[in-house]
Formats: C-alpha cells, sequence, structure tokens
C-alpha cells in the first residue's frame, strides 16, 4: 500500500466538499435500499461525521497504534445504530464507487487495490471490536419511561427503566434516541449513582431548536420507550484519592457531579464536598430542593447556589470562578467540573494557576465519537 | 439471374428489384410471363419501401422515447445512455431529494429555534416586568405604612378623620395584595398556556415528522424501482 498516493488522491478527492459524501450515501442507498433505514432524515451532520472520519484515518493511516484505538471506538459506536458486519462490504464498494467518480481519470488499478486495502484494514478492526463488544454487552437498551418532571422553565428530569439491567460507574453518559426523532442519538450524563430498581435519572435542558432535547422535554410521558447506548465518559470519582472534593455544576452539569456525590454518600468514611451550584438566573437552579435535602443529610456536604447575572439573588453572586476563589483555598481538593463548556475552561484555568495541579482537576473529555 | 444483392454482405433494396433482368428462355420452351414478373416485382418493392419507411420511423419514436425517460439530453445522434450513465443519474436524482429533505428539516429546526427563543425573551420579559410591578407595589406600601406611623407618632391629638385614613390604608392594601394575586394568577396562566402551546406544537411536528418519513420511504422506494 502507498501510503503517499493513498493520502495524495484523498486529498484531491476532498476538494469537491460535500459533493463526495452526498454521492456515496445516494449510491449506497440505490444499491442497497434496506441500509437507508440506519440514518436519520437529515443527512446533512451524517455527511460531516463521515468525511470527518475519513479524514481522520487517512491522516494516521501511518499511525497504526492512534488509528487502532479511534477504528475500534468507531466500530462499538456503530453497534447502537444498527450496524452489521455484512453492511462493511456494501459500504466499502460505495467507497470505492465513490472514489472511482471523483478520481476521474486519475483513478488506476494501483490506487484502486491502495483503497480496497486500507478499507479492509479498516473494516476487520471495526468488526473485530463490534464483535469482542458483542461478547459482553447489548448494541442498545432498551428504556421505558417512569417519569419525567419539568424542574424548571427549561429543565425537565427524566426517569427512564432500561432492559436489561445497565451498569454504570457514576458520572458516566449514555447517548439516548427518542422514537420521535429515529437516528439522532445525543448523550447525557446519568444523575445518579447505581440504584437497586436500576432507574436512571437525566437532566434534559431544553435547548432552542434542539430537536432531541425537545423530544425528551415536551414529548414524553411515563410509559414513553427510548434507547440507550452503552456507558461512556471519564468524570468519575478517583476513589484512591484521601483529598476533600471541591465539584462545579453549571446548569445541567449538575447531573454527573450529582451521581458522584450519590457515590461519596456511600463511602464509609466520606471526604468533605463544596458543590457550587450554578446558573444564569435563580430559576435555572432547579434542583436545589433535593440538593438541600441532601446537605441536612449529610454533614460533609456543603451546596453553595450561585447565580451569575442576577445581582438580586440572596446568595453567592458573579462569575463562577470569582465566586469560588473568594469563597476559599482549593490547591488541597480534588476538584470536578461540568457544565457549559466556556465556564469549565475557565474555572479550570483559574483553578490551576491558584495552585489546584491539573490532574486534581476531572472534567468530562469529549474525545468520544458522536454519531 | 443478375442480382447485386446475392453479396451476403449487402440487404435486398427497392432498387435491386427495379435493376433485376431476368435471362429469357431458350425459343421453344415455356417461360415465365415478363409482364407479370415485373408486376410482381413493383408489388414486391412497394412492400419493401413501406417496411423500410416504417422502421425508420419506429426507430425514432424508440429514440424518442429514450430520450424522454432519459431526461434532459437531446442527443441526436442516438448515443444510447448505458447502464453506468442511468445509475449515476438515479445518483444524482437521490442526491437532490436528500439535499431537498435536508433543507426541510433545518429550515424546521430554524423555525423552532426563533419560536423558542421569543418565547423565552417574552417570559423574561413579563417576568422582569410582573417583578418590577411587584417592587413598586411594594415601596409604595411600606412607604404608605411608614408614613402613616409617623403621623401617629407626631399628631398626639387624633383627628377624627385619622381613623378614616388607616381603614382607606387597610383597604387600599388589601386591594394591593389581591391586585397583586390576580397579576400572578394571570402571569401562571399565561406562561402554562404559551408551554402548552409549545407541547402541542410538538406533538404535531412528530406527527408530521413521521408522515414525512413515512412519505419519504414509499417515493425513495418507487424510484429505485424505476431505476433498476
Amino acid at each position: 500500500m502507498d501510503v503517499l498516493r493513498l493520502k495524495d488522491s484523498f486529498a484531491k478527492i476532498a476538494l469537491h466538499g460535500d459533493e463526495v459524501p452526498l454521492f456515496f450515501y445516494s449510491d449506497l442507498f440505490i444499491k442497497h435500499p434496506e441500509v437507508r433505514d440506519l440514518f436519520p432524515i437529515s443527512m446533512k451532520a451524517q455527511r460531516d461525521h463521515l468525511v470527518g472520519a475519513l479524514g481522520q484515518i487517512v491522516g494516521q493511516v501511518d499511525r497504526v497504534d492512534d488509528l487502532t484505538l479511534f477504528l475500534q471506538g468507531l466500530g462499538r459506536d456503530h453497534r447502537k445504530f444498527g450496524a452489521l458486519a455484512e453492511h462493511y462490504d456494501v459500504v466499502g464498494d460505495s467507497l470505492l464507487a465513490t472514489l472511482a467518480h471523483f478520481a476521474g481519470d486519475t483513478w488506476t488499478p494501483e490506487l484502486a487495490s491502495d483503497w480496497r486495502d486500507a478499507y479492509s484494514l479498516v473494516a476487520s478492526v471495526m468488526i473485530t471490536a463490534a464483535k469482542q463488544d458483542e461478547a459482553t454487552r447489548p448494541a442498545f437498551w432498551q428504556g421505558t419511561v417512569v417519569s419525567c418532571e419539568r424542574k424548571a422553565f427549561d429543565v425537565s428530569v427524566l426517569r427512564v427503566r432500561p432492559e436489561p439491567r445497565l451498569d454504570f460507574v457514576p458520572g458516566q453518559s449514555v447517548a439516548i434516541e427518542s422514537p420521535q426523532r429515529p437516528r439522532l442519538w445525543r448523550y447525557y450524563s446519568i444523575a445518579n449513582a447505581p440504584r437497586e430498581d436500576g432507574t436512571l435519572e437525566f437532566h434534559v435542558r431544553l435547548i432552542d431548536g434542539g430537536a432531541v432535547s425537545m423530544a425528551l422535554t415536551c414529548g414524553q410521558a411515563a410509559g414513553g420507550s427510548l434507547r440507550l447506548g452503552p456507558p461512556v465518559g471519564v468524570l468519575t470519582l478517583d476513589t484512591s484519592s484521601r483529598r476533600d472534593i471541591l465539584m462545579v455544576a453549571g446548569s445541567t452539569g449538575l447531573a454527573p457531579l450529582k451521581a458522584l456525590t450519590e457515590q461519596v454518600a456511600s463511602m464509609p468514611r466520606p471526604p468533605k464536598v463544596h458543590l457550587f451550584c450554578c446558573a444564569r438566573t435563580a430559576d435555572g437552579l432547579y434542583d436545589l430542593p433535593s440538593l438541600d435535602n441532601m446537605a441536612t443529610q449529610h454533614r460533609w456536604l456543603t451546596v453553595v447556589p450561585t447565580v451569575t447575572s442576577d445581582h438580586a439573588f440572596k446568595g453567592e453572586t458573579g462569575s463562577v470562578p470569582d465566586v469560588i476563589l473568594r469563597s476559599g483555598s482549593w490547591s488541597g481538593h480534588d476538584a470536578y467540573l461540568a457544565g457549559p463548556t466556556e465556564m469549565v475552561r475557565e474555572t479550570s484555568a483559574r483553578l490551576t494557576s491558584a495552585g489546584t495541579p491539573r490532574d486534581q482537576i476531572h472534567i468530562e473529555d469529549f474525545g468520544w465519537s458522536e454519531p | 439471374m443478375t442480382v447485386a444483392w446475392q453479396d451476403e454482405q449487402k440487404r435486398l433494396t427497392p432498387e435491386d428489384l427495379q435493376a433485376v433482368t431476368f435471362p429469357l428462355s431458350r425459343l421453344g420452351r415455356r417461360g415465365y410471363d415478363e409482364d407479370h414478373v415485373r408486376t410482381f416485382l413493383q408489388d414486391v418493392e412497394r412492400e419493401l419501401v413501406t417496411l423500410l419507411n416504417e422502421k425508420v420511423s419506429l426507430w425514432n419514436e424508440v429514440e424518442r422515447l429514450r430520450r424522454r425517460i432519459m431526461g434532459t439530453k437531446s442527443s441526436g445522434d442516438g448515443v444510447l445512455f448505458g447502464r453506468e450513465d442511468a445509475h449515476i443519474h438515479a445518483v444524482r436524482i437521490l442526491s437532490s431529494a436528500q439535499l431537498t429533505a435536508d433543507r426541510y428539516v433545518a429550515d424546521a429546526q430554524a423555525y423552532s429555534h426563533r419560536l423558542t427563543e421569543e418565547a423565552r425573551t417574552r417570559r423574561d420579559e413579563i417576568l422582569s416586568e410582573a417583578q418590577q410591578h411587584a417592587d413598586m407595589v411594594l415601596e409604595e406600601a411600606s412607604s404608605r405604612a411608614r408614613e402613616a406611623a409617623l403621623a401617629t407618632l407626631n399628631a398626639p391629638p387624633v383627628p377624627p378623620q385619622m381613623e378614616a385614613d388607616r381603614s382607606a390604608l387597610k383597604a387600599e392594601l388589601a386591594y394591593l395584595r389581591t391586585f397583586g394575586e390576580v397579576y400572578r394568577t394571570h402571569l401562571r396562566a399565561y406562561t402554562e398556556g404559551m408551554l402548552r402551546s409549545i407541547a402541542e406544537w410538538e406533538r404535531n411536528e412528530a406527527g408530521a415528522i413521521q408522515q414525512a418519513s413515512a412519505e419519504t420511504g414509499r417515493s425513495a422506494g418507487g424510484a429505485i424501482k424505476r431505476s433498476r
């Protein structure tokens, strides 16, 4: 396989932009109409994902270790979309047809065999990872909505019972698909530690124009069904640490941190936990009653409601990092941050410069591939 | 008989029939009547001309229909669409259908984005107006209460209308309290109404999308059958 020739031909083909994935999917669906069902109605995001993944694969084709990790994740991820081993062949055929179409006169038998070799390598890594995953867990869990409670103007708490039982570590997330938005998966953090009855709670904020969040907040009644993907994520409790804990939750970023707090509550000797619960305005503090309840039960837990842009609020007000840094010294704490990207980044930077070592700051790594 | 079309490469044409000559039979032997032969050949020639004309017009008809099926290209030279071209054509048709679907979804999403954004802004406005109003009412009530208290302190001789003032103030306070309550109820009803209509719209949209996706599925199936 001539790696340079491969990269060069991809760079030229990629100049055709959106035409390339558009041709690919149309070719695939005409040759195999049954595959269309595995994709959402709008294919816009799908085409961008395809080009992104192809770019990443071609870019790393000579760094086998990184590429293998990426592909294994991709292979496991595709199980919940309904991808089967036999789909890889038909996808490969359409991919080659697409490349040949856009390469035009520059398409040679040698180039074709380079691409065929590269693709079968990619497919075999993905298929193997999916097969291994299949031995340990289902492709997705069927979830039944137990309740959907509106907590604030734009936040609902969804309680779901997965079938079979879904094992996870507090702080992890799962992708959710609503039957009202077929084939659109979005990640949500589980807001509780594992329970006897196996139910999971999700804090869903209604995003303006958000396709899935609207289906999950407005369209849910008890008994409704959802599909859940396998648990992912690294925002989990460092149980080997004996340090006290600082938690900073922005909006529904509270979900994973609430799960961690529940986990701390089950420890024989819990560390002190300072939980800053932050929102833009007072009515964004949608879960305060339940947090206050926990704080009265557990003496190790302090909940600090913080509001960033409502100065009439009778509590902490101001920017999140300002409030946190003026409330104490956190260099000896483990910090767990979750919420809007900007808030998390800023808080993490300010904590670091105020002396909290980087490896004591835990944030979610969104490195897993989105569907 | 000397006939050009005996050559294997050539087909029989009406001209061949005209040019054909038959050697005369030897004297004293019986032969065909030359006139009869001529007449017959003329009939054959006419028939052949008709057949050839029919063939040409049928071929043109076939070409015309083929062009119509294949769409735009008006290839007067009679170039045939191969299987390859037909597939590329189908890919293009499906691609443009997909782009149309993508646009519909994007438009719907943009619309829903605008709608919820407006609802959110409107709600914030109503809330802050109500808050301001409530603050004003409270402020006014407390300043009146202060005035009343001061008046009681500063005026040792109790004027007869003081009692009346106090009861007027009480009535005013009761009115303000009721007003505040009514306002809150209205606000609550308005907000709930708005949430209900969002939910209603959400249900409608879900139904429409399901229907649309069912229709998309049907028409996609049809297109595929035709292309094969």
